[in-house]
């Protein structure tokens, strides 16, 4: 150093510098921004191939028809059987998720000790990351043996062991989401609980439940939208016929009164809409038939349906969670 | 009751209801993960035939499996439990050396030896050599220069390649580019200051390469290259640290026995069992499976190709959801205006990566046909379609997993860089990104580990559910091992059904339990730091 003093440089000019923080400001936003051009290429994706579906086959036809048949001549293309499908697995699965993951959340959260806590919660990890074709294989290949034991004649493809498989999938699902709700009610409002001469059976089901309520019932409605959008299982386990089980007329007393057998629709095999997408997509339709184009109008109908409930999900989490 | 007596005012607490509640809670928590563990023993048994084998073959083998395990544990446990975790680890590097010897042979099937060699010496080597030259002389153009460097290298190599007509052994090459920087690496971190020294296991570890190079044809058969694989990703970690462990103390040698132990039991146990057992089990998960690519014949079939698939897949998932999903995650904490439309611009992007994370994969698997096949034009079913495809559907989870990752990271240490005079980037990249590291990879692994599992958007792209040869470059068609196994669980022939497939969701399962382990272990030792 020749010169000991120096002009220190005020200018706040950092030349190269502040090219170099705007080139990264600038990319990583443009990552950020990435993730919505995704959702506006999923829309417009859907959207567009879609358009070309119901510029040939009515909407209404659609959305009303009871029978579903792209590859067979007549062709038909009614969405209520590959509808009733999903409902009906969604909601043997929520049959299942929605109360066993509850009590787990509840358990978790409130009763078991630090230890039980910290191997569960990774078991119920792996539970949540088991590839959903692997459960698919087993539904297929172990549960439906089970089934067949219960109830001889079950077809090897058959609507309740995928219930049942997905219904096992999405417990970790509710588990923890509202085992994060429950744990983040404050102590003190336990403590109070305890201080009136509560049991801890009140103080779980009268204090954490009802302060908890916004994030468990978000915790369902994601639930509920991860097995309607469940693919592979349906794909492997349930079976390729999409129908809708006839409503026959029980005679009681004179009376007609209507009922569906639930043999009919869970021993027998079914079709979701995702199995449905599957089973176009793997044959040998070419683009731009009618048949490939319906693809994308399930395609459509549920993305529409899940983000819909992934909406109403956040809304309520975030509308009615108790600030404390 | 109008009267009050105190004997029966508590009649109104039961415990009998709060008993029952507890026990169905506890019964319920447990309900998923026994239904699994019954699930997970039936396809294990399945996998390897284990219902073949008689009960005398169990007695023998279990005898020959435990004794020496036995014997070893309670060595440890009451003589040295100081060697506990010497001893797990030296017997966890050994498998995971074979594992990553196993993707490293992958990677060299994707490019040649020659591709690494080439680019290696002109562009990553110069590259790191500049980069210690700035660094060392604590020059904040450290990486400018060696990206400068490792970009003109690139540029030549890229028209230097086909010029070059004569080039060394593979085996030769393959010893420079991964024997002699993992040799420099352990010398580096065994002996920082000591010269002398690092030039002793620097020379050790290659005149090793050289040797197993001859070795390895001789002893099992392998080719050369494969050998310098073998030894560059196996024998050479063992080898640092066994030797590490024994320079600190001498007495712990027992602990390094752990592998040798391990290995004794398997083999103690197939002989005992052998001996004594009069039919064994037939496993279907073999190494012939493992290596074989699918046939028509149950007892040929093989995971080869899907295998190589799904290595393929994820190393592209991998690279585009880390480097986009950090990137996004960083400009949403760090970055991101709170306010005005900039902030409404913000809140749109976070409403949109939370809806994203829960739309069905499925669509995801439209969205890469209509896009990148129908659109861009990709070919239907390739390597690079399913990789970017993938890449998306785990987006949303790098990025919210990322982003609390950083956003853990204490705002005073910022405070501190900004009153230092550091530029945000420069913050974040010395200050926040160091801190947040084991957070976003463990978030990553494990959105990996979804990946790697992922079937029907695959199905969706048009990808084959079934190759019979691995793929050679980013745009062969590809299968992966859920895709397989899917494919084996519809086979008209029972025995695909029956016992393929269940050795084929056992791979599929080590692969993903194994990742969730090493993200539940990093995560653990995270906690332990923070």
């Amino acid at each position: 150093m020749t010169e000991y003093f120096e002009e220190p440089d005020l200018s706040g000019n950092r030349g190269f510098q502040s090219l170099r923080e705007g080139f990264y400001k600038a990319l990583f936003f443009s990552f950020a921004a990435a993730t919505v051009l995704t959702t506006i290429g999923i829309f417009l994706t859907l959207f567009v191939d879609a358009l070309g579906f119901f510029r040939s086959y009515s909407l209404v036809a659609f959305l009303t028809g009871l029978d579903w048949s792209p590859s067979l001549e007549p062709v038909s293309f009614g969405v209520l059987p590959l509808v009733f499908g999903t409902l009906t697995v969604t909601f043997t699965a929520a049959v299942i998720a929605i109360p066993v993951g509850t009590l787990t959340a509840v358990y978790l959260s409130e009763y078991a000790a630090a230890r039980t806590r910290a191997v569960l919660k990774p078991l119920l990890e792996i539970l949540a990351g088991v590839p959903t074709v692997v459960y698919g294989f087993f539904a297929l290949v172990y549960v439906t043996p089970v089934i067949d034991f219960f109830f001889p004649g079950v077809s090897t493809f058959n609507v309740l062991s995928a219930s049942l498989m997905v219904g096992i999938m999405t417990i970790p699902m509710v588990s923890s989401i509202s085992e994060d709700a429950m744990s983040a009610v404050p102590d003190s409002l336990r403590q109070a609980g305890y201080g009136m001469g509560a049991t801890k059976y009140e103080v779980t089901t009268d204090i954490i439940v009802p302060a908890a309520t916004s994030g468990i019932v978000s915790s369902y409605i994601l639930a509920i939208s991860r097995a309607i959008g469940e693919t592979m299982i349906v794909t492997v386990a349930m079976g390729m016929q999409a129908s809708i089980p006839a409503v026959k007329t029980a005679d009681v007393f004179g009376l007609g009164i209507p009922f569906v057998h639930p043999g009919e629709v869970f021993l027998g095999s079914g079709q979701t809409m995702t199995a449905a997408m599957v089973q176009i997509a793997n044959s040998d339709l070419a683009g731009g038939t009618i048949a490939y184009e319906s693809l994308f109008a399930i395609g459509l109908t549920l993305f529409a349906i899940t983000l819909l409930m992934n909406i109403v999900s956040n809304v309520i989490s975030e509308r009615y969670r108790e600030e404390y | 009751m109008s009267e009050h007596n105190p004997d029966t005012a508590f009649a109104g607490v039961s415990r009998l209801r709060g008993r029952i509640f507890g026990s169905l809670a506890k019964a319920a928590s447990w309900l998923g993960v026994v239904v699994l563990a019954w699930l997970l023993f039936m396809v294990v048994v399945d996998a390897f035939g284990l219902t073949a084998a008689s009960t005398d073959w169990y007695l023998g083998a279990l005898v020959g499996f435990g004794a020496p395990l036995a014997t070893y544990s309670a060595y440890l446990y009451w003589k040295r439990p100081d060697l506990r975790w010497i001893a797990v680890r030296a017997t966890v590097i050994p498998p995971a050396g074979l594992i990553f010897a196993g993707a490293i042979f992958v990677l060299f099937l994707v490019f040649e030896p020659f591709f690494w060699f080439l680019y290696y010496t002109i562009a990553v080597l110069p590259a790191v050599a500049v980069y210690g030259h700035f660094a060392t002389r604590d020059d904040t153009r450290a990486p400018l220069a060696a990206g400068f460097v490792g970009v003109v290298g690139l540029v030549i190599g890229y028209f230097v390649e086909p010029l070059i007509l004569i080039m060394p052994l593979p085996w030769i090459m393959l010893v420079w580019v991964l024997v002699v920087p993992a040799g420099a690496l352990i010398a580096y971190r065994q002996a920082p200051e000591d010269r002398q020294q690092q030039v002793t296991i620097l020379g050790t570890g290659v005149a090793g390469g050289v040797l197993a190079s001859y070795l390895g044809p001789a002893l099992i058969g392998v080719t050369p290259d494969t050998a310098v694989i073998l030894y560059a990703a196996t024998l050479l970690p063992v080898a640092w640290y066994n030797g590490a462990v024994l320079a600190n103390d001498r007495s712990a040698w027992p602990g390094l026995l752990g592998p040798v132990v391990a290995l004794g039991a398997i083999g103690g146990g197939i002989v005992l069992g052998g001996l004594v057992g009069t039919t064994g089990p037939e496993p279907v998960l073999d190494w012939q499976f493992l290596t074989s690519a699918p046939s028509t014949l149950p007892a040929n079939a093989g995971l080869f190709p899907a295998i190589v698939g799904s290595v393929f897949i994820i190393a592209i998932v991998a690279i585009v959801s880390f480097v986009v999903g950090v990137g996004a995650a960083i400009y949403l904490e760090e970055y991101a205006p709170q306010t005005g439309v900039g902030g409404t611009i913000t809140r749109i992007i976070r409403v949109n990566i939370a809806n994203l994370a829960g739309v069905p994969s499925v669509v995801y698997g439209l969205l890469g046909l209509g896009l990148f096949v129908n659109l861009i034009g990709m070919g239907l079913g390739i390597v690079l379609v399913a990789g970017l495809t993938l890449s998306l559907l785990i987006l949303p989870i790098v990025i919210i997993s990322a982003q609390e990752a950083i956003r853990s990271v204490p705002e005073e240490v910022r405070e501190a860089s900004y009153g230092m005079g550091a530029t945000r980037w420069q913050t974040i990249r010395e200050v926040v990104l160091p801190r947040a590291v084991p957070g976003v990879l463990t978030g990553t692994i494990l959105a990996l580990s979804r990946a790697i599992g992922e079937t029907a958007p695959l199905l969706m792209i048009g990808a084959a559910t079934t190759v019979f040869r691995p793929p050679t470059g980013f745009a062969s068609q590809v299968s992966a091992m859920p895709l397989q196994v899917f494919y084996w669980s519809f086979h008209q022939k029972s025995a695909f059904r029956e016992l393929i497939a269940p050795a084929g969701v056992v791979t599929l399962l080590v692969v993903m339990l194994s990742m969730n382990v090493l993200a539940i272990y990093l995560r653990n030792r995270y906690e332990q730091q923070a």
